[in-house]
């Protein structure tokens, strides 16, 4: 096994490796900028400049020649190297910071000279507390500038396109924007323009940057210079939760980070997954956070007369239970949904078998042409997979039509078959539509009970991706009957830790009265009599699905997070 | 008193004949006569390697300011297998005080592109650029109708003198930019990009324009080459001296009588090239300073001038180098303090801004000695200053932060009390 030593400390190393990247999966640091792991390495921000070494060989024997103490002699670059370009070889020695002070004065030196025409703005600066120039200056910068004549300026709030905003003057030149448009969305609608210590990225002239992955580029900018024109200026880093979460805007299942304050998601960052999405996701995926703070159903809604007025839970509940009563078992339509998840879907249709009723139908939710062979899909629901893998039937929306227009019951769970056009509203006038959901939509509008259920970033559940990958989410924001500090599926940020209910952030407006569909249904079937239903978390209706739905043998939430979601469906299916 | 017979040289690259930039005077003068013995002498120049191994025994070496040996370097190009590879020809001469090639450029283009067909045919290679700096407006039109009269002449394009040997010539434009004389980031500017030098490895000759195997020799070696073909390898080492052999172009400019490009053989005196070359110092003032081979090469004393030759050796014994022997001669009445600064004002527009080192160091540089230039600065600024170069010293992809620290590390140490002068007297009182 080849070998290569850092710090005195020896590794085995396998491949073709990046040094750079190598001391990082090894749990050691070097500062730098410009590097991404999925980006080419142009060493330009010179930032990880290491010492390295090759043992010299003897030309005939191949043996490595020694000291007279017997240690090998190093043959030492003259130039200290950049690690991130360098590839380790065997043999290879390292000194980092940690050991060698030309190096720890280089990475200074190199702080220092980016940090002299940096506007040092971080008190307004959206990335303070999650800038790498900020982490790296407090950990290898210099004590203080000696940097004593006027700094460049550069344009400021320069609009590179609808979702980007510029601030040249924080700029670094990394030009990890720049590569990103070049090697993974592939537009190339950034380059970097001027020369010297006046340059700074730009589109060319009149272009917009409207790269359907454009935010990616204010995740992977290292400083303050790109941000996001939704979200900034709503929220410093520190006062927010980051939950992991899944994508639900459409069927590829990216993995998602929800960033909660307040009980209100305010923004959603891409997760790492490599078996997904790489670092990255689509502008679209970021906007999904509006629905799950605006236009929200809280309390039950009940028709009468005209309108839908509020309703009290137990009589919803009683309600439900009044209608399954006195209907026969074949007019009561059970309509699932590719837009819930695994474990909602699964609660209906064993209320359906345990009931007697058919299995319930649900119809996929595709828009032709959306797909650009990344992370956007035709199919933009992030589930239907899971329906497939549940047994449901999938139906046209002719089928649906008609059997909606012919049943006398219908449990409409969280699909807006409405607004998608898959049926008409007139269709529903005929029989007692009960919707679990979301959101205000045409759909519940057109509904006779509307009970308010949690969506993705209330409770955790699972989906099934395009690819047949089962992963979850996590409960990010509280609803009205949830605890951050009593669930041990949510996390505590630093306010909810140190805050009290008296500091301003904390208010009791955005927690959303809804359930959790699995409680919801526990619910109507105490009303019914049933004792089967029991259910308080995802986690224990997993448990029961891997038991006895097939495809998801072996699943469960310890091994989802685990191994960061489970392949459960071999052969893709056709969508 | 000289060690090199330099009256008695006959200049090649220069001659002084009427009209020898057109087609016709050249060839009647012999030209591409060589190019015709490499392609069709089967005798004396077996196979493209021959011609290899006569120009890395003549010890060309770089003319644009690195002195690398130019047969040795095409040397390093892998064995031809078939697709395209290429030659670059930097006639980028950007550097304040070179203005060599531009006098190539304008008397004698032809012996240049014979030169370069014949390093073509010895590296086998498919296409010829010669990327020429955007302010030479003229020359560029000049080297576009020499190298159209070369092709009309048969010289160059398909199956040349019946050979089976085809070469392309291709003259590009640079656009203003120092930087894109960097060997890797001409090759980024002709290929449409940026001009930004590439991290090596890999090296150009394995993976350069295009990802293909190139070559990037200055327009003077390639000039050379035409040179060694000609009158022989033998004849090119007598020339000169002894480690850095054959004519050079010396540019020198400044306070002299007769500034100008004079081809004299290498190894020339520096008094010698101001006082009777360059017909002495202008208006009889004293010699102060010397910037040997372009601003980047450390300046030099009058007083460290004595018995100094321009070649690599003597001028490294001075703390200088040969660079593009482009000689700036300066008189007494010359500021050290706005002479660098002008220098720092350059290096500052020039870089790329690629790397932190060079982008933010070169602004620095300039903002520091424009304050001392302006009377404003302090002692402190002058330490400074060095600090700052030895942090952007061997930090960076290209040598050009190299080349800015220089100067202003060694004109600070050569000239300190000038600078010292120029600085505002402490208001703190040593104890």
């Amino acid at each position: 096994m080849p070998e290569v030593f850092i710090d005195g400390k020896r590794f085995e190393y396998d491949g073709d490796q990046r040094l750079l990247q190598f001391i990082q999966d090894k749990g050691l640091e070097v500062p730098f900028f410009c590097y991404h792991p999925s980006l080419s390495a142009p060493a330009n921000c010179r930032q990880c400049l290491v010492k390295v070494g090759q043992p010299v060989k003897d030309r005939e024997t191949g043996e490595y020649e020694l000291d007279e103490d017997g240690n090998r002699v190093i043959r030492w670059f003259p130039k200290l190297q950049t690690s991130c370009n360098t590839m380790i070889s065997d043999g290879m020695v390292v000194h980092t910071q940690e050991t060698d002070d030309l190096v720890k004065r280089a990475q200074k030196d190199t702080l220092e000279f980016i940090l002299i025409n940096h506007p040092l703005d971080c008190p307004i600066c959206d990335q303070a507390g999650e800038c790498p120039l900020q982490i790296q200056t407090y950990k290898y910068g210099p004590e203080g500038s000696r940097f004593e004549v006027k700094k460049v300026h550069k344009p400021k709030r320069v609009q590179l396109g609808p979702r980007v905003i510029l601030d040249a003057e924080r700029c670094i030149n990394c030009t990890r924007c720049v590569r990103f448009t070049d090697e993974i969305s592939e537009t190339h609608q950034l380059t970097i323009t001027s020369r010297g210590d006046k340059n700074y990225p730009a589109t060319a002239p009149g272009m917009e940057f409207d790269d359907a992955y454009s935010l990616n580029t204010v995740d992977i900018c290292p400083v303050g210079a790109l941000t996001s024109a939704d979200f900034r200026f709503r929220a410093r880093v520190w006062e927010m939760n980051q939950t992991p979460s899944i994508d639900i805007t459409n069927s590829k299942g990216t993995n998602i980070d929800l960033w909660t304050r307040d009980n209100l998601v305010l923004r959603i960052t891409p997760r790492f997954n490599e078996a997904v999405n790489n670092h990255w996701m689509p502008d679209e995926g970021r906007e999904a956070y509006h629905l799950f703070n605006e236009n929200r159903i809280s309390k039950p809604l009940q028709k009468l007369d005209e309108g839908q007025t509020k309703s009290s839970w137990n009589n919803a509940f009683a309600t439900v239970a009044e209608q399954l009563e006195d209907v026969s078992k074949d007019d009561v339509l059970l309509i699932g949904s590719s837009h819930a998840s695994v474990e909602e879907n699964y609660m209906l249709s064993k209320f359906a078998s345990i009931l007697g009723y058919n299995t319930p139908v649900f119809s996929s939710h595709i828009e032709e042409g959306k797909s650009d062979g990344f992370l956007l899909t035709d199919d933009v629901a992030p589930n239907a997979n899971g329906c497939r893998l549940l047994g449901f039937k999938e139906v046209s929306g002719d089928e649906l039509s008609k059997s909606v227009s012919s049943a006398k019951v219908i449990l409409l769970l969280n699909d807006n078959v409405v607004d998608r056009g898959v049926i008409n509203k007139d269709h529903l006038s005929n029989s007692f539509v009960i919707s679990f959901a979301t959101n205000h939509t045409d759909t519940t509008r057109n509904a006779d009970l509307v009970i308010p259920i949690t969506c993705v970033a209330e409770h955790a559940a699972s989906y099934v991706n395009i690819d047949g990958r089962i992963q979850r989410s996590f409960p990010a924001k509280e609803t009205k009957y949830t605890n951050r500090r009593l669930d041990f599926e949510m996390n505590e940020g630093r306010l909810d830790r140190y805050g009290t209910n008296f500091d301003n952030w904390v208010t009791e407006e955005n927690k959303i009265d809804c359930l959790p569909f699995w409680i919801v249904i526990n619910k109507i079937s105490e009303e019914m009599g049933l004792d089967d239903f029991t259910f308080q978390s995802g986690r224990e209706i997993m448990d029961e699905i891997s038991s006895s739905v097939t495809p998801f043998e072996g699943v469960s939430y310890a091994k989802m997070d685990e191994e960061s979601g489970i392949v459960i469906q071999k052969e893709k299916q056709t969508v | 008193m000289s060690t090199v017979d330099w009256k008695n040289y006959e200049p090649v690259l220069i001659p002084n004949i009427k009209d020898l930039h057109k087609i016709d005077v050249y060839r009647k003068n012999g030209g591409y006569e060589g190019w015709k013995a490499v392609l069709t002498d089967n005798e004396k120049w077996s196979d493209p390697k021959s011609v290899v191994n006569e120009v890395k025994s003549a010890n060309i070496r770089g003319r644009g300011g690195a002195g690398f040996n130019a047969g040795l370097k095409w040397s390093f190009m892998p064995p031809a297998d078939g697709g395209p590879r290429y030659l670059a020809c930097n006639g980028d001469e950007s550097e304040p005080g070179t203005f060599k090639d531009r006098k190539i450029f304008e008397y004698n283009p032809h012996i240049f592109i014979e030169g370069a067909l014949i390093a073509a045919y010895a590296m086998e290679v498919t296409s010829i650029y010669v990327y020429i700096r955007g302010e030479y407006k003229a020359y560029i039109d000049m080297m576009e109708k020499a190298i159209q009269d070369a092709y009309d002449a048969g010289l160059i394009g398909k199956n040349i003198f019946g050979t089976d040997y085809s070469v392309e010539f291709y003259v590009h434009s640079g656009a203003g930019a120092y930087i894109c004389g960097e060997e890797t980031s001409m090759l980024e500017s002709l290929e449409g990009k940026r001009g930004y030098p590439r991290v090596k490895p890999p090296f150009p000759a394995q993976k350069g324009l295009w990802g293909r195997p190139t070559t990037i020799n200055n327009i003077e070696t390639l000039s050379h080459v035409t040179s060694v073909i000609n009158k022989g390898a033998d004849w090119f080492k007598s020339v000169g001296a002894e480690n850095h052999p054959g004519p050079l172009l010396y540019g020198i400019s400044g306070h002299v009588n007769r500034p100008g490009v004079y081809e004299l053989p290498s190894g020339m005196p520096i008094l010698e090239l101001i006082n009777e070359v360059a017909g002495g110092m202008r208006n009889g003032k004293k010699l102060k300073a010397v910037i040997p081979g372009g601003s980047s090469t450390p300046v030099v004393r009058a007083d460290q001038l004595d018995g100094v030759t321009m070649d690599s050796d003597s001028l490294r014994e001075v703390g200088t180098m040969l660079g593009t022997a482009g000689m700036v001669v300066m008189d007494e009445d010359t500021d050290m303090v706005d002479m660098l600064w002008r220098i720092t004002h350059f290096y500052h527009h020039e870089s790329c801004g690629q790397c932190t080192p060079c982008r933010d160091g070169t602004g620095w540089l300039e903002k520091v000695m424009l304050k001392i230039k302006n009377g404003e600065g302090e002692i402190k600024d002058l330490d400074l200053l060095l600090d700052i170069t030895t942090m952007m010293e061997g930090r960076t992809i290209c040598a050009l932060a190299d080349a800015a620290a220089w100067p202003v590390r060694h004109t600070i140490t050569r000239f300190r009390d000038e600078f010292e002068a120029r600085c505002k007297k402490s208001v703190h009182a040593v104890a």
